[in-house]
């Protein structure tokens, strides 16, 4: 920008820096502008921008940056790109537990790990993509603002004399003598505008119609709108404002579901099964799930929620039997099929006693895999539960120790106390699992006693098995209502914009001559058949096409 | 209108610096895995312990606070725990309370681990892996050092050898 630029206007008119078309009368003042004769830039009605200065401080550039539509447009295609790069492998956040440093290596090779180490492999939640996000927003505001409000002065306060200049570079020109009185003519003129909805002014001479000027604020009725989605976004990570976690409830149970009142039970689990017949013959074999449904109960707790020495006591809310696609909702809180858990795991057996010599068997009692009962009494036998190792194994000392919290191997040390054994009681060792049993030689370990007693599940039916789990996705989000509100807002604008066209058309008289000319914002060839129709109506007939200024398309 | 024009400019970016920084800082330190920060409040939880009696993390407001999950299955857990209970002993007299808190496990494993160390500080039993869960643990043992005033001071993750216990005990107890 030169040191010194001069912004008055030959009209007199003195104009802010940066301005285009004088405010006043429309002159080209941009000096590329001036020397050139193709139709003017009408952008904005050539008004300057709020932002341009003479001398920008660091406060005033990082709003340049901000308030060019160059930036946001680029900045858009940025986070485009990598919004869609992100949807090329499975994101993160669709895993419950996983682990991602070997996962996408594991599953696709080197792009799996590039895209990993890359970070898209989390794209939409990054700090880089959330950075993005909010550099568009700032960039509407600004780019919003630093339109709007000239544009919005400028409009507000037009001078109904333009310049010649400015006439006849719009893109739709009309010149020609007129016959008869100037003042009448204008008045027909006026009157055929009229009819058309628009709304006239006219001073000396000239003439200024306009309509459908509110389609301008579309745009800016459309970044509100936008804005307030991102807002409704951004309230999605308070606390409280949204749920997403899963519950794994096996059947009969009920489970409180984390962060909220709420509990929820599975009645019972179905899972069907596509027959062989009704599959193609490609899938044939395979195991395709028909059905999954979850019968499920939401509670709310009444009393005695956060007390574990207390049963809380519930009250039930709503039922619903849950498939895919259809969740149980709630007050906003919804809960969608999300798996479900099929493998067998031990969950109780029911062994009996077996005296070898004498061939006799006491029992059966229940030993249940978590939270066995401690004491039991056989006939004349005892036995009491002295210690338990859910997966068995040897630890580097060599003793007994458990590798994990599943019962994969589940092992038992009672004391087994009774006629001919010692009064302090004899430990037993007990595998409830056949081949745990023999893996680990259990009558190895209890030695002399193996010949003498037996714990032994006498039929299958001894073995109790653990429910079909189904896992249940609770969602709840509080700012889903801003979200529409704002994607409707941001649709009116949209509308706004899109289905209504700013029209103007100026016209001054000088010397028994008329010089028109025709803006609009979109749409030109509707302009000059409007404009070659208000003609007509006076009496001038020439045809649309010798309206267009030559030097456009459109 | 020159300095109310300023005092938009000037809003609009105290505006998007706070709301900006507020999504950004969120979605950085989400990364950690969903365990609660250093200076964040550990989330509540209440709790059994080994006579049935409720524990609640508000019940130790006021005083040093060292949570420690674990569980017979993990080694590291085992290793630490008699260093653990020398360091209750060691700071008995202070306003100092240690918490372990077992991984979901039954209680007749938990009160044969009690036994078998000889514990004597707090041991509570999490049910269905809820107080974990809430915790975001991915990883046996973590342990928690949470200051008087209710704030996480650090978070150890992995067996803590006597010199790291001890650091942070010291440092806990100095707050």
């Amino acid at each position: 920008m030169s040191a010194f630029e001069n912004t008055k206007c030959e009209c007199g008119h003195q104009n802010p820096t940066g301005t285009v078309l004088c405010e006043n009368c429309g002159y080209p003042l941009d000096p590329e502008e001036e020397s050139s004769e193709a139709p003017l830039e009408m952008r904005y009605d050539g008004i300057a921008r709020r932002s341009q200065k003479a001398n920008p401080n660091p406060i005033d550039r990082v709003w340049n940056f901000f308030s060019s539509v160059k930036v946001a447009v680029r900045l858009i295609v940025i986070t485009l790109i990598a919004a869609m790069i992100g949807t090329i492998f499975t994101q993160e956040n669709a895993f419950i537990s996983f682990d991602p440093t070997t996962y996408y290596e594991g599953k696709y090779g080197w792009i799996g790990k590039w895209y990993y180490k890359l970070g898209f492999s989390n794209t939409y939640e990054s700090w880089w993509f959330i950075g993005l996000l909010v550099m568009i927003g700032t960039s509407l505001v600004i780019c919003s603002l630093d339109r709007v409000l000239p544009l919005y002065r400028a409009l507000n306060k037009q001078q109904i004399r333009k310049h010649e200049q400015f006439l006849v570079r719009q893109k739709t020109v009309y010149t020609g003598e007129i016959e008869g009185p100037e003042d009448v003519w204008t008045d027909n003129m006026a009157k055929q505008l009229k009819r058309k909805h628009y709304k006239v002014h006219m001073e000396g001479g000239a003439l200024l119609a306009e309509k459908n000027r509110f389609s301008r604020w579309g745009p800016y009725v459309n970044h509100i709108g936008l804005i307030i989605f991102l807002l409704a976004v951004l309230l999605r990570t308070l606390p409280g404002w949204s749920i997403d976690n899963y519950v794994t409830v096996a059947e009969g149970d009920t489970v409180k579901v984390p962060e909220t009142k709420y509990y929820v039970k599975n009645e019972k689990f179905t899972i069907d099964y596509y027959t062989d017949a009704e599959l193609p013959k490609e899938l044939k074999g395979t195991a395709r799930a028909k059905l999954y449904e979850t019968q499920a109960i939401l509670y709310t707790c009444a009393a005695d929620c956060d007390d574990p020495s207390k049963e809380p006591k519930l009250t039930e809310v709503k039922r619903h039997n849950i498939i895919v696609n259809d969740p149980l909702s709630y007050n906003g809180i919804k809960a969608y099929q999300f798996g479900f858990d099929d493998t067998p795991k031990l969950k109780a057996v029911n062994p009996v006693l077996i005296d070898k010599k004498t061939g006799k068997s006491y029992g059966p009692f229940k030993l249940d895999m978590r939270n066995p009962q401690l004491n039991f009494e056989l006939g004349p036998y005892s036995l009491e539960l002295r210690q338990s190792y859910m997966d068995f194994a040897l630890n580097s000392d060599g003793k007994p120790t458990t590798k994990s919290r599943e019962p994969n191997a589940p092992a038992f040390v009672f004391l087994l106390k009774g006629p001919g054994l010692s009064d302090k009681g004899e430990p037993y060792m007990y595998f409830p699992k056949q081949n745990d049993k023999a893996r680990f030689s259990q009558d190895v370990i209890n030695g002399e006693l193996a010949e003498r007693f037996e714990l032994k599940v006498p039929a299958m039916e001894g073995v109790e098995f653990t429910p079909v789990e189904t896992s249940l996705n609770i969602r709840y989000d509080r700012a889903m209502p801003y979200i529409w509100v704002g994607a409707g807002i941001s649709m009116f604008g949209l509308l706004l914009g899109s289905y209504w066209q700013h029209r103007r058309i100026w016209l001054r008289l000088d010397n028994g001559r008329v010089t028109l000319g025709a803006h609009t914002n979109k749409n030109n060839y509707g302009m000059r058949a409007e404009v070659t129709s208000a003609l007509r109506g006076i009496g001038i007939v020439v045809e649309p096409k010798s309206l267009d200024n030559g030097r456009n398309k459109s | 209108m020159k300095s109310n024009r300023r005092l938009i400019q000037v809003l609009i970016f105290l505006g998007v610096i706070v709301l900006g920084g507020y999504a950004i800082g969120n979605s950085l330190f989400a990364d950690g895995g969903g365990l609660p920060r250093k200076g964040s409040k550990p989330p509540a939880f209440a709790l059994l312990d080994a006579d049935g009696k409720t524990h609640r993390l508000e019940d130790y407001k006021g005083k040093a606070l060292v949570i420690n999950f674990w569980g017979s299955f993990c080694p590291g857990c085992v290793t630490e725990t008699p260093d653990l209970e020398a360091q209750y002993k060691k700071h008995g007299d202070k306003p100092f309370e240690i918490v372990g808190i077992n991984l979901s496990e039954d209680r007749l494993t938990i009160n044969n681990f009690i036994k078998q160390y000889g514990v004597s500080y707090t041991i509570l039993q999490d049910n269905n892996r809820q107080v974990e869960s809430a915790y975001g643990l991915k990883s046996y043992p973590t342990t928690f050092f949470v200051k008087p005033d209710g704030t996480i001071m650090d978070v150890f993750i992995g067996p803590m050898g006597e010199q790291d216990m001890d650091e942070r005990i010291t440092k806990l107890l100095a707050s």
